[in-house]
């Protein structure tokens, strides 16, 4: 491989990995709520949430680089997750429809929403970010070839999604609670049965796919964007929750699935960079999307085996038998 | 212990009482989060209707804010009831604009009535189409058709602004002195404009009476007809359609085109009754399909109440727009539709259960003993 | 089963091949110094309309064998969900070793080392044996899960109950009995103390009963306690140490089974003597044409195995075909294949002399009535009016072009309201707030008035109370004498006797033989259920 192929290839892992990282925090947030039975159709809203509540806390508090973005992603988080709440407490409790209830969230928190309307009210629009996480040298290795940038000149978020990914697998195939956690979602009855609490499987994994869907969005103005524009994430946020789907609920595929999308996102940008636009910017901007439709056709297509993927137990309200 | 109970027989005034309550607790919730974001809860509803209804002009303008909810909502209706999630009026909305638009310029020599109805005829039919591709794939592969259809939005919102911005097409006016410093599409002729009717100081658009004539008629087709017992049946419970041999795929496509179809319409009277030109960044940012789902939500999927819900969310659009502001920031119109519709949805459990505190060592009061003998379900539909 | 093979002279013999099981103990009721392993004080359970439970006394004692008997609706099922902490009763408790114990869940119970097989499993699909038997088992030590260790201690445990269990296999690869093994496995594992069975055997070969009752001696012989709900008198007496009979929700009486006899039982299950419908049978001369023939149909099932072979049937008008045979021998998928819903790989289905292509649509129009066994959510629409669900067959004709004739429609409702005798508060009354036996006779009032050629009944009586159960028999002879070809399929042999004029029985998705009603030997029957004989 010649010295400039290489540069190439590795600066498209390089924004691969970039664009890729809010879709992994994101997608496996949603992949715990599914696993437990719970569609969240709310990710966008709890990503652009997640966005802005981390840039007004990186604006805002005054400290140390690394203490203010910790705590601007930690806040960005909590929000989130108390998005998802209104939608457990709405779904779970209330047996409302988890779709409609997701799309409300979205409607709520997106871009005509919540999220907007703090950002406004707040002033932060337009404004350049103060602090952005920056990409470390882990170990000194930075420099080694082809693997050095790719392993080493990482972000801390895109570390923190590599371990995310290895633990949700851990936690889902090796460990008793992700063992009733899979039960939750196959089959609500039989865990009930069990003894195992199906409520609180799902109120806790669909917050926790908030809290997850809120550090991934925050990524887009710590560290992608370097300010707000109210409706940012662009459907990231949808990207994600088909991620889930044409992973089959699995971290390892996920992750793949994100760096996939994160690599086609870059192609556009990078050859209008460099001054092809014979194919006009949209058809770029348009491809993800595409993309998206005919992986989930080919999902569908596929054979009863992969039907087997969903968890039997999705999007519908459990209720014990008795009154 | 808090449990709800399923209530024996659902009296008829809860089913009115219960969203009525929803809505005057989602008023007082939105008003804690106006009066925690330091804004004044009471002034700001006092503005709302002023901006809406009682200042001159308000009216008409929400009339027009109203108009293509009710389209969309008419969509979403229709779809949702059947459990078909097409979330793409969005993107059907604008495919309808496009070819009413292209029709209208395409045509302009045609008498006035003729070139309306060749406008909504293109606008319905391009929405049915968009809306088939995943209407087709739902139908026979079986594909959720969440994604596709939302996937399908940013698709056509992008071909939208390839259409005016980055290409030469027939859409994009090309000669006018303002075109060469700012792309924008060609301005229909005045025969394209759709007429208003005139009531006082009131302007009616001419795409508001069809579309209220479009709900009575989609009520009526759901509910005295063969197509719309079909409907009803694979709303209610699939396998039953099955088994009576509705054929189940060929409906969902109808249905899907039908709901496209009409969003479609929505797009031609955005073009035919208010901008008279595609407009690609005014309807990517009014978000007429998104709206429609809350429209449609609050609803629940009536196409009478989707007459009266557009009407209240077009009063909140419009405020919206009117009262842009640091009192009144662009958020805050999404934050209160969401407010007000989980209000409207957790509230729902309301009219099927009732609350029932068990306290232990006291065993529940005995209901009378019926003569039928009744089992318990297990589990919800 | 009338002639149950492990029964000789009135006593339960030891299974024919099986290892044989050291004799247990058994304590009369009331023996001085026995104290019952756990007991039901005074449970009454009532639900919207119904007192499922009243005042019911019941014990069991360790390492005894109980059966508790009763019909259908007798409350047996609803008793037994009170002792494992499903339901709350509104009067009386549960005692557990001398002590009043309280549970809020079945959770509670489980923690007590009681557990409760179900009709319908509480298994988890996709995963394995292993792993549905440790589910939710909160005495498993530690946060990590290792699929081996947990086979190899599952193994261990189906070892000592002599229980062929593979314990690495998904559930939703394993036969029914291999299922309910499972279910039991569960609770071995669990070091249960009393394990409770809903009627175990509908869904087993008779192979695999002689195997459940083997275990269940297994167990007793160990020191747990099963209670065993049936309203099947034989097995009872095959297995149980005591019997306590339920009828309409109270306890009626528990005897010895060593002093009890079919005759005592059944009179205390049913409290008078009932005689069900017993319809004669149809003279040869008056059966009209074939409305339904099948003429060497195979077909696959829902996970592609073969579930027809060969089958060849023939029902005249006016005749009833009984389909006899243990559930799960191919009986749904006949069903579905004349009905349409399923596609048959080869052969050919006939009505009423019109060749079918397999569509549920073809099939109506030819003239096929079907009442399906499982009736809301596939043959009524839960959540659509009476009169709506009356028209769902006749809506295509039942208006001018496509609008429908809704005023039509519900005056046609309210006639069969009443002709069916139809409880209900009228025709816009929501199909699921009607009682089971209601709702059968609201599906045949829907298939009989579109008038047709052959009707398939599956299980129609199936979970209905007594009463119930005798107009629906009446309804299908009735209908019968019309000239309506019936198909019925069912589980109750006793309902096919009475009823049918001929009787076909399946095995394993193959049509074993037809017999002639007048020249039905039970034994060859039932030897033909089992597969022995053809």
């Amino acid at each position: 491989m010649s010295g400039i192929n290489a540069n190439i290839g590795i600066s498209i892992i390089m924004t691969a990995i970039l664009y890729g990282t809010p879709l992994v925090f994101a997608g496996i947030g949603e992949l715990f709520a599914e696993r437990s039975g719970v569609l969240n159709l709310g990710v966008e809203g709890m990503m652009l949430m997640g966005a802005v509540m981390a840039f007004l806390v990186s604006q805002r508090l005054p400290g140390p680089g690394w203490l203010v973005l910790l705590v601007a992603v930690l806040v960005g988080m909590a929000i989130s997750a108390l998005m998802a709440l209104i939608h457990a407490f709405v779904s779970i409790t209330l047996r409302a429809n988890q779709i409609v209830s997701g799309l409300t969230l979205t409607i709520f928190a997106g871009v005509i929403g919540l999220s907007s309307y703090i950002a406004e009210d707040n002033g932060i629009g337009g404004k350049a970010g103060k602090h952005q996480f920056s990409d470390l040298n882990l170990f000194g290795l930075k420099n080694l070839p082809v693997i050095g940038p790719v392993l080493f000149h990482q972000s801390a978020m895109v570390y923190v999604s590599w371990l995310l990914v290895v633990g949700a697998v851990l936690y889902l195939y090796r460990t008793r609670i992700g063992l009733y956690l899979r039960s939750v979602g196959e089959s609500p009855q039989a865990a009930d049965a069990m003894g195992v609490s199906v409520t609180r499987y799902r109120y806790l994994h669909t917050l926790a796919g908030g809290a997850l869907a809120g550090a991934g969005g925050s990524l887009f103005t710590l560290q992608i964007a370097t300010n707000w524009i109210d409706g940012l994430t662009a459907g990231a946020g949808w990207i994600a929750i088909a991620l889930v789907i044409y992973s089959f609920w699995r971290p390892e595929l996920l992750i793949v699935g994100a760096y996939l999308y994160g690599a086609f996102t870059s192609v556009g940008f990078d050859l209008q960079a460099r001054g092809i636009t014979s194919i006009p910017s949209e058809f770029w901007s348009a491809l993800p999307y595409l993309m998206t439709i005919i992986a989930l056709v080919l999902v569908s297509v596929g054979s009863v085996r992969m039907r087997l993927g969903t968890p039997a137990g999705l999007g519908i309200p459990y209720v014990r038998g008795e009154s | 212990m808090i449990r709800f109970v399923a209530r024996e027989n659902v009296p008829r005034w809860l089913t009115f009482a219960v969203p009525l309550a929803s809505v005057v607790l989602a008023a007082i919730v939105a008003g804690i989060v106006l009066a925690a974001t330091g804004h004044n809860p009471l002034t700001t509803y006092r503005h709302i209707v002023q901006a809406s209804i009682t200042q001159p002009g308000a009216f008409s303008q929400t009339l027009v804010s109203m108009t293509p909810l009710m389209f969309t909502g008419l969509a979403a209706a229709v779809a949702f009831r059947m459990r078909l999630w097409n979330i793409g009026a969005e993107g059907q909305l604008y495919w309808g604009a496009i070819g009413a638009s292209g029709a209208g310029l395409l045509f302009h020599g045609l008498p006035g009535p003729l070139l309306i109805a060749v406008m909504l005829a293109v606008g319905l039919l391009a929405g049915m189409l968009w809306a088939s591709i995943p209407g087709v794939l739902r139908a026979y592969f079986n594909t959720n058709e969440i994604l596709t259809t939302l996937m399908l939005n940013y698709v056509a919102a992008n071909l939208m602004y390839y259409l005016i911005f980055d290409s030469t097409s027939y859409w994009r006016d090309l000669t006018s002195p303002s075109a060469r410093v700012f792309p924008q599409g060609k301005n229909l002729p005045a025969a394209a404009n759709w007429p208003a009717l005139q009531v006082g100081s009131l302007t009616i658009p001419f795409g508001l009476l069809f579309a209220i004539g479009l709900a009575m008629l989609l009520w009526g087709m759901i509910r005295a007809t063969r197509y719309g017992f079909e409907m009803r049946v694979l709303a209610d419970s699939p396998s039953v359609g099955k088994y009576a041999g509705i054929r189940t795929r060929r409906k969902i496509l109808s249905l899907m085109a039908l709901s496209g179809g009409i969003a479609g319409l929505g797009g031609a009277s955005q073009v035919g009754d208010f901008s008279h030109v595609l407009d690609p960044r005014g309807l990517e940012q009014a978000g007429f399909g998104y709206t429609g789902i809350v429209v449609a939500a609050l609803a629940r999927y009536n196409p009478f109440a989707v007459v009266v819900t557009s009407f209240f969310i077009g009063m909140l659009v419009n405020a919206g727009f009117a009262l842009q502001g640091p009192g009144f920031p662009v958020g805050l119109t999404g934050t209160m539709e969401g407010i007000l519709l989980f209000c409207v949805l957790g509230a729902e459990i309301f009219t099927r259960y009732r609350i029932a505190v068990r306290l232990p060592h006291r065993p529940a009061a005995a209901p009378p003993v019926e003569a039928r003998p009744a089992v318990p379900h297990g589990g919800m539909s | 089963m009338r002639n149950d093979p492990t029964m000789a002279n009135g006593q339960p013999a030891f299974p024919p091949g099986g290892t044989p099981v050291p004799d247990r103990a058994v304590e009369a009721p009331g023996d001085a110094g026995i104290a019952a392993a756990m007991a039901a004080r005074g449970i009454t359970k009532r639900f919207p309309g119904v007192v499922a439970n009243s005042r019911v006394e019941f014990e069991v004692l360790p390492g005894e064998i109980h059966a508790l008997l009763g019909e259908n609706g007798a409350g047996k099922t609803t008793l037994c969900n009170v002792l494992t902490g499903l339901y709350r009763p509104e009067e009386g408790y549960v005692e557990l070793g001398g002590e009043p114990c309280r549970f809020h869940s079945p959770r509670d119970a489980h923690e007590a080392g009681i557990f409760m097989v179900h009709q319908h499993f509480s298994l988890v699909g996709p995963l394995t044996v292993a792993e549905n038997v440790i589910l939710g088992w909160s005495r498993q030590s530690g946060m990590w899960f290792s699929p081996r260790r947990v086979e190899r201690e599952v193994a261990r445990v189906a070892e000592q109950f002599q229980m062929a269990i593979d314990p690495g296999a998904k559930i939703w690869q394993l036969s029914v009995g291999e299922q309910q093994r499972v279910e039991i496995l569960k609770a071995l594992y669990r070091r249960a103390r009393i394990l409770v069975l809903d009627e175990p055997t509908t869904v087993l070969t008779p192979q695999e009963v002689r195997q459940l009752f083997s275990t269940l001696r297994g167990m007793a012989a160990a020191g747990t306690s099963v209670v065993f709900i049936s309203h099947k008198l034989p097995e009872v007496l095959a297995v149980s140490d005591r019997v306590t009979v339920l009828r309409a929700g109270q306890a009626v009486g528990t005897v010895r089974t060593a002093d009890a006899d079919a005759r005592s039982l059944a009179h205390l299950m049913v409290g008078r003597d009932i005689v069900l419908t017993r319809r004669e049978r149809a003279a040869r001369n008056h059966l009209g044409e074939a409305v339904l023939g099948l003429d060497d149909v195979n077909a696959k099932g829902d996970l592609g195995t073969p579930a027809l072979t060969g089958v060849s049937l023939r029902v005249q008008a006016g005749e009833i075909l009984g389909v006899a045979g243990v559930a799960g021998n191919g009986q749904r998928e006949l069903a579905e294949v004349v009905a349409g819903e399923r596609p048959g790989t080869s052969g050919t289905v006939t009505i009423a002399g019109r060749p079918q292509r397999g569509t549920p649509w073809e099939a109506i129009h030819a003239g096929l009535g079907y009442v399906p066994e499982e009736r809301l959510g596939v043959g009524i629409a839960p959540g659509m009016t009476i009169a709506d669900n009356l028209m769902l067959k006749s809506y295509r004709e039942a208006g001018h072009g496509p609008v429908l004739h809704t005023k039509q429609a519900l005056q046609n409702a309210a006639e069969s309201i009443k002709r069916f005798d139809i409880v209900a508060r009228g025709p816009k009354t929501l199909a699921r707030e009607l009682s089971g036996g209601n709702i059968q006779r609201l599906l045949l009032a829907r298939e009989l008035s579109g008038h047709p050629k052959i009707l398939i009944a599956a299980s129609p009586t199936r979970g209905l109370d007594v009463a119930a159960t005798d107009s629906v028999r009446k309804i299908l002879a009735q209908s019968a004498e019309h000239g309506v070809g019936v198909l019925l399929i069912s589980e109750d042999l006793d309902e096919i006797l009475d009823l049918s004029d001929r009787i076909a029985v399946m095995y394993r998705g193959r049509v074993v033989g037809v017999v002639d009603r007048d020249d039905a030997d039970l034994d060859r029957i039932g030897l033909m259920m089992a597969g022995v004989e053809s």
